[in-house]
C-alpha cells in the first residue's frame, strides 16, 4: 500500500461484513458470541476481591458472572491489542486526552473529559446490565 | 482453548473496528446526532451477515442460538441508561478497549466508570431481582416465534429492509 492510502479508513460496509463473517467463524469454531459488558462485571470483581473476596463470593451477581478470565475477557484484551497494532502500522496510533468533536463544544479541559467520560461510563454499564447486554 | 480463541477473536476485530475508525469518539457521538452513520453501517452490515451465516450453522446442526430471556422492565430502562450513558462517554463497553488500544486517553476514565457501574449494578442485583427484573417477563422469545413464520421466510425480509436503510443513508451523504 502506498503512503498516501496507509492511515485511509477501510469501507464500513466491507469492514462491517468481514466483522460478520468473524462473527460466524467464532460461532462455528468456538461457540462463541460477541460481547464485551459481562467482562467488566467479572472485572469489577477480581479488583473487589483484593479488598473484600469474602463478602464478593457471598454476592449474587458474583456469583452467577464469576469473577475470573474467560473468552469474552480475552476478546475485549485481543480488541485492544489489535487496534493498537492496526493503528501503529496504519500511522493513525494519537495519544489524544480530549476528542475533537468534545473539544470543539466542551473546550479542551482534560478534567471535563474524564469526568463526562468516567460518570457516563458508570451510567451506560449499569444499563447494559440491567437490559442484560 | 477458549482463551486463544478469544484473544485470537478480539484481534482481529480489534483491527477491523480501529481501521474503520468506528471506535472513534468523534464517530460514535457523530451517529447519536445523525450526522455521521459509518458506525450503523458498519454494524447493519455486521448484524446481517452474521444473521445469515449463524442461521445457516443452525440449520447444518453446527452451532446453537444464543437467546436472552425478555424482560421489557430490564431493557427498556436498561436500554434508557445505556443510551445516556454512552452519550457521555461516546464509547460502548467494546469498542473502548478499541479507543485505548489507539491512543485515546478518555477512554480510560470511561473503563475506570465502567468497572464503577458494573460494582455498583452487582451492589443493586438483589433488590432489581425482585423488582425492575420482574417487570413484562416473556422468556426466551424469537421474532420467527412471535410472527409464526419460519426463519427463511424473515431473514430476506431484514436483509432487505437493512439494504433499503443503508441505500436510503447513502443517499443523503450520511
Amino acid at each position: 500500500m502506498s503512503e498516501g492510502t496507509r492511515g485511509k479508513p477501510w469501507n464500513p460496509y466491507i469492514a462491517g461484513a468481514l466483522a460478520g463473517l468473524l462473527l460466524v467463524l467464532s460461532v462455528w469454531v468456538a461457540g462463541k458470541y460477541f460481547g464485551a459488558s459481562t467482562t467488566f462485571v467479572r472485572a469489577a470483581g477480581m479488583v473487589e476481591q483484593t479488598v473484600a473476596a469474602e463478602r464478593v463470593a457471598t454476592m449474587p451477581y458474583f456469583m452467577k458472572e464469576t469473577p475470573k478470565v474467560d473468552w469474552q475477557w480475552m476478546f475485549v484484551v485481543g480488541i485492544v491489542l489489535g487496534s493498537c497494532a492496526a493503528s501503529l502500522l496504519s500511522g493513525t496510533f494519537k495519544v489524544q486526552a480530549v476528542p475533537d468533536r468534545f473539544a470543539a463544544r466542551f473546550g479542551p479541559g482534560v478534567g471535563r473529559r474524564f469526568g463526562v467520560a468516567f460518570v457516563g461510563g458508570v451510567v451506560a454499564m449499569f444499563g447494559a446490565r440491567l437490559a442484560d447486554g | 482453548m477458549d482463551l486463544i480463541y478469544g484473544i485470537v477473536t478480539g484481534v482481529l476485530f480489534g483491527v477491523l473496528l480501529q481501521r474503520s475508525e468506528v471506535i472513534r469518539y468523534d464517530r460514535q457521538l457523530g451517529a447519536l446526532l445523525l450526522k455521521d452513520m459509518t458506525i450503523v453501517k458498519f454494524m447493519l452490515t455486521t448484524v446481517l451477515v452474521g444473521m445469515v451465516g449463524v442461521h445457516i450453522l443452525v440449520d447444518l446442526g453446527l452451532a446453537k442460538l444464543s437467546i436472552k430471556p425478555l424482560i421489557l422492565g430490564g431493557t427498556v430502562l436498561g436500554g434508557l441508561l445505556f443510551g445516556a450513558g454512552w452519550g457521555l462517554l461516546g464509547y460502548c463497553p467494546g469498542t473502548s478497549g478499541g479507543a485505548l488500544g489507539e491512543g485515546r486517553l478518555d477512554a480510560l476514565a470511561g473503563i475506570a466508570g465502567m468497572l464503577v457501574g458494573a460494582g455498583l449494578f452487582a451492589e443493586a442485583y438483589p433488590m432489581l431481582k425482585t423488582s425492575v427484573l420482574t417487570w413484562g417477563v416473556y422468556g426466551k422469545v424469537t421474532l420467527p416465534q412471535l410472527m409464526d413464520r419460519h426463519h427463511w421466510v424473515l431473514i430476506p425480509w431484514f436483509c432487505l429492509l437493512g439494504y433499503a436503510l443503508l441505500r436510503w443513508l447513502h443517499k443523503r451523504g450520511l
